[in-house]
C-alpha cells in the first residue's frame, strides 16, 4: 500500500510540471542566495576573529592591573618571562608569547603620527599566529635597527620599504628618547590597531633603549582550545588582569551576536515566505484533484493514506528544491571559499571596518541541516489546511462534484 | 477592462490577499530598511563633518601626498579674500598642525597640536560645544585638550605639560603649556591625541605667521557643496588644491558604500523569494482561469486585451498594497528621523569605527521612497510576464477545452 502511495505521490507531484518547477526553482534559488549571504557574513566575522586571535590577544590575554586604563609602561608585568614559562607548562596551552607596547610618536621626514611601538619575539609570533602571513612587502630579515610597520601607518607617514622612521617616547626614567628604525617589512593584518598605528621591533632592539627589565611585558597572550583554561589562569595569577578573547574584544562579540540575530531573522522571513509558496501550490493542487480523492475514498482508501500521499507530495517537491538548492549553494559557497569575492575596489572601506577586501565564505553543515528541517517542516505544515478540506468531504459529495 | 480586473481581484480572494500582503510587507520593509541604512550613514557623515572636518578643505597641492612643512600654505590672506568673494560660504578658518611629544609630571603621549583662531573655529567645528571642563576660548599658553588625552597624561585643568616638536623652519621647538579646557567630541582617536592652542601664541612658538596646514570651510547648504567647490577652484592659484568632504572622507564614504551593497544584497534575497511566490500565485491563478480566457477570446477579446486584463489586476493589487506600504513605511521613516532610536553605549563600543553618537536616525527622503516602491512595482509587473506568455500559447478552442 505504501509503495502505491509513494509512486502516486511522485506522479502527482509533477502532474502540473510548470507549477512544480516554479516551486522548486523558488526553493532552490532562495536557499542558495540565502546560504551564500550567510556564508559571506559568517566568513567576514570568522576572518576578523581569526586575525584578532592571531595578531593580538589569543584565547586568553593577560595585563598588569591598570594597564588597559592607563596604557603606560610603568604598569607592566614585571616577571613576564617566568609567567610565560609557567603558562607553557599548563595542559592544553598551545602557545604563549609576551609583548611590550610603548605609546609614542612615529615620525618620518614628511609626517608624524601618534603610534605604538611593540617589542616582540618574531619566532613566538610565528608560532602563535603565523605572523609571516600578514607580511605584504619585505621580509622578517630585519637586520640592525630593522622594524615592521602597519600598512595604514606607512601610508600616513608616506613610508616605503627601507625608509627611515623615528620613534619618540618616554623611557622608564621619564626622559624623552628617540630611536631610528629602518622599515624592512609592511604588514596588513586587518586588525585596525596593528595596521594603523603600530611599529613592530625585536625585543632586544628596544628594551635597553627604554631602560626596561628584560623579563617585563605589557601583555601576555595564550593560545588554547580549552575554554576552561582561563579559570585556572585567573586563579593562578589573581594580581593580574586575565581576560578571555570575548572580554577583550566585546565589539567582535557583539558583531557575532548581531550576525546570528540577523541571519536568524533572515532565515525566518525567507522560510516563512517559502512556506506561503508551498502552501499555495499544494492548496491548488489538492483542490484541482478533489474528485480524485473522493474516488479514492469511495473505493476504500482511508483518509490516513490520502493524508500520507499529500504530505509525501509536498515533501518530495520540497526535497527536490532542497537538493538543487544544496548543489547550487555548495558550488557558490565552495567557489567563494577557495577564490573569495574580490572587493578590492572598496579596500579602504573594508579596512576601516578592519576587514580584508577579499571575502571568503564559511561552509557549515548547520546551514544545510537547518534548512532541510525547515523545508520538511514547511512542506508538511503547508498541507494541513487543504487536508482539512478533504477530511470534511464525503465520497458522494465529491463525486457529485458538489464543491 | 478595469472593472473586470477589479471583479476578478475580488473573486480570487486567496491570490489577491497573498499578493497584497507580500507586496505590502516587502515594500514597507524596503522603505524602512533603506531609511535606517541611509539615516545611519548620513548621521555618521554629518557628525564627522560637523565635529571637525568641515565640508571643504584647501591645501598646498602636495601636502596630503607628501606632508611636512615644505607644503604649507604661505599666504592665508590671499585665499581668505577668494572665500570672502564666493557666495554660499558660511564660515572659514585656517589651521596649522604639528605633532610632538607631550609630557606631564608622570606620563607622556604623542600629541597633535593645532593652532586655531578659536572664534572662527566655533563657526566651523563642534569643538566649542564639546567643552567638558575649563574654558574654550583662551589666550597665551592655554591649551584646549582632548579629554582622553588628559587621562593619558594624567592632567587636569590648571596643570602644566611640556611639548617638544618642530617649528616650521624645522628648528627644535619646545614650550610649557597650561591645560585650560578639555573637550570630548566622541571621536576616540581625536580626543586621545589632540590639543588646540590659540593662533597668536602658536605662531610665536612655531614661527607660523600667515601660514597654515590647510584652510577649512563650511557651506550654507551641503547640497550645494560641489557647486561651491567648483566656483572656488578656478580662483585658486595652481599650487593649491581643494578637497570636498567626499574626497577627505573617502574611506568612510567607501565603507558606507560597502555597507549599502551588503544591505541591498540582503534585501535582494527577500525580493527573490517574494517575487517567486507572487509569480507562483499569479501563475496558479492564470492557469486555473484558462477556460475563462478562452471564453473572453472567443467573444472577441484580443491577446493584448487579455494581457491588459492581467496587468490591470496586478497593477491594482500592487498599487493598493504599495499605497498602504508608503503610508506606513514613510511614517516610520519620518517618525524615526525626528525621534531616532537610541542605543546606550553604542558609540563607546564602536568608537574605533568612527561612530560618535548613540542614536540611529532614519532618513526620510521622498526620492528614496519613490525608487523603493518603483522597484517593488517593477518586480510585481515582471511576475505577470510568464503567466501572460503561458496564456498566449492557447487559442480560444484549446483554452475552452482546457481541464
Amino acid at each position: 500500500m505504501y509503495k502505491t502511495i509513494f509512486s502516486l505521490a511522485i506522479k502527482n507531484a509533477f502532474l502540473r510540471r510548470i507549477r512544480a518547477s516554479l516551486l522548486i526553482l523558488m526553493i532552490a534559488s532562495s536557499m542558495s542566495v540565502m546560504l551564500v549571504i550567510e556564508g559571506l557574513y559568517d566568513g567576514m566575522t570568522a576572518s576578523m576573529i581569526d586575525k584578532a586571535l592571531r595578531s593580538d590577544s589569543g584565547e586568553v590575554t593577560i595585563f598588569a592591573k591598570d594597564y588597559r586604563l592607563k596604557q603606560y609602561i610603568k604598569y607592566s608585568i614585571k616577571d613576564a618571562d617566568k609567567i610565560k614559562k609557567e603558562l607553557k607548562e599548563l595542559n592544553d596551552v598551545k602557545s604563549v608569547l609576551t609583548r611590550f607596547k610603548i605609546n609614542g610618536l612615529a615620525g618620518s621626514a614628511k609626517a608624524s603620527y601618534p603610534s605604538d611601538l611593540i617589542a616582540v619575539d618574531f619566532k613566538d609570533e610565528e608560532e602563535f599566529g603565523e605572523f609571516s602571513e600578514f607580511i605584504k612587502e619585505g621580509s622578517l630579515k630585519l637586520g640592525k635597527n630593522g622594524c615592521i610597520i602597519g600598512k595604514e601607518l606607512a601610508k600616513n607617514l608616506k613610508l616605503r620599504l627601507n625608509s627611515k622612521v623615528i620613534f619618540t617616547s618616554r623611557d622608564v626614567n621619564n626622559n624623552i628618547v628617540s630611536k631610528l628604525f629602518r622599515i624592512k617589512a609592511i604588514i596588513q593584518s586587518t586588525n585596525i590597531n596593528l595596521d594603523s598605528k603600530t611599529l613592530l621591533v625585536p625585543k632586544e632592539a628596544i628594551y635597553k633603549h627604554i631602560g626596561l627589565d628584560n623579563s617585563s611585558a605589557t601583555q601576555i597572550a595564550v593560545r588554547t582550545d580549552n575554554e576552561k583554561l582561563i579559570d585556572t589562569i585567573k586563579e593562578k595569577y589573581p594580581s593580574l588582569d586575565v581576560m578571555s578573547f570575548w572580554q577583550y574584544n566585546p565589539l567582535l562579540n557583539q558583531m557575532q551576536d548581531s550576525m546570528i540575530i540577523f541571519n536568524s531573522i533572515t532565515f525566518a522571513i525567507v522560510m516563512g515566505v517559502v512556506f506561503i509558496g508551498i502552501l499555495g501550490v499544494m492548496y491548488v493542487s489538492i483542490l484541482d484533484r478533489i474528485r480524485e480523492f473522493g474516488i479514492m475514498l469511495a473505493v476504500g482508501y482511508s483518509y490516513k493514506y490520502i493524508r500520507y500521499q499529500v504530505m509525501l507530495e509536498a515533501v518530495v517537491l520540497g526535497l527536490i528544491g532542497f537538493i538543487i538548492g544544496t548543489v547550487l549553494s555548495l558550488v557558490f559557497l565552495y567557489y567563494l571559499h577557495i577564490y573569495g569575492l574580490d572587493m578590492s575596489e572598496f579596500s579602504d572601506g573594508f579596512a576601516s571596518f578592519g576587514m580584508s577586501s577579499i571575502l571568503y565564505t564559511e561552509i557549515k553543515t548547520a546551514y544545510f541541516t537547518s534548512i532541510f528541517l525547515a523545508i520538511i517542516f514547511a512542506s508538511i505544515l503547508s498541507v494541513f489546511l487543504p487536508l482539512r478540506k478533504i477530511k470534511k468531504l464525503t465520497p458522494t459529495d465529491v463525486i457529485r462534484n458538489s464543491l | 477592462m478595469f472593472y473586470l480586473a477589479i471583479k476578478n481581484i475580488l473573486f480570487y480572494k486567496g491570490r489577491s490577499i497573498t499578493t497584497f500582503i507580500l507586496t505590502y510587507f516587502s515594500a514597507t520593509l524596503f522603505i524602512v530598511y533603506v531609511a535606517f541604512m541611509d539615516g545611519s550613514h548620513v548621521s555618521m557623515l554629518h557628525n564627522s563633518l560637523k565635529v571637525y572636518t568641515g565640508s571643504i578643505q584647501i591645501y598646498q597641492k602636495d601636502y596630503r601626498d607628501e606632508g611636512g612643512y615644505d607644503y604649507l600654505i604661505y599666504d592665508n590672506q590671499k585665499i581668505f579674500d577668494i572665500l570672502n568673494n564666493t557666495n554660499g560660504i558660511k564660515s572659514y578658518t585656517s589651521r596649522i598642525e604639528t605633532f610632538g611629544i607631550a609630557s606631564s609630571k608622570t606620563d607622556s603621549s604623542a600629541m597633535m597640536l593645532t593652532g586655531v583662531d578659536f572664534t572662527r573655529e566655533s563657526g566651523i567645528s563642534e569643538l566649542k560645544n564639546a567643552l567638558v571642563s575649563g574654558e574654550y576660548e583662551s589666550s597665551g599658553n592655554c591649551l584646549y585638550m582632548g579629554s582622553d588625552l588628559t587621562k593619558r597624561l594624567n592632567v587636569h585643568v590648571g596643570d602644566e605639560i611640556s611639548f617638544v616638536g618642530n617649528a616650521i623652519d624645522y628648528s627644535f621647538a619646545a614650550d610649557i603649556f597650561k591645560v585650560c579646557g578639555t573637550f570630548k567630541t566622541g571621536m576616540y582617536e581625536f580626543d586621545s591625541s589632540s590639543a588646540f592652542l590659540n593662533r597668536e601664541y602658536f605662531d610665536s612658538v612655531f614661527y607660523s605667521q600667515n601660514t597654515s596646514s590647510y584652510i577649512v570651510l563650511n557651506v550654507n547648504d551641503l547640497n550645494e557643496n560641489d557647486k561651491i567647490a567648483e566656483a572656488i577652484k578656478p580662483k585658486l592659484d595652481s599650487q593649491y588644491r581643494l578637497y570636498t568632504w567626499q574626497e577627505l572622507m573617502s574611506a568612510m564614504v567607501e565603507a558606507m558604500e560597502v555597507d549599502s551593497i551588503f544591505g541591498y544584497i540582503s534585501m535582494g534575497l527577500f525580493f527573490v523569494v517574494i517575487f517567486f511566490v507572487i509569480l507562483i500565485y499569479g501563475f496558479i491563478n492564470a492557469s486555473s482561469r484558462i477556460k475563462e480566457f478562452g471564453v473572453l477570446k472567443s467573444i472577441g477579446l484580443s491577446n493584448s486585451e487579455v494581457d491588459k486584463l492581467l496587468i490591470y489586476e496586478m497593477l491594482i493589487l500592487s498599487l493598493s498594497a504599495i499605497f498602504f506600504a508608503t503610508v506606513s513605511g514613510g511614517y516610520l521613516a519620518y517618525y524615526y528621523e525626528l525621534n531616532p532610536i537610541v542605543i546606550e553605549g553604542m558609540s563607546e563600543l564602536y568608537k574605533d569605527y568612527g561612530i560618535i553618537s548613540d542614536s540611529i536616525p532614519t532618513r526620510f527622503s521622498v526620492f528614496t521612497i519613490t525608487w523603493n516602491i518603483g522597484l517593488i512595482l517593477f518586480l510585481n509587473l515582471l511576475s505577470v510576464i510568464y503567466p501572460i506568455y503561458y496564456i498566449r500559447r492557447f487559442n480560444p478552442i484549446e483554452a475552452m477545452r482546457h481541464v
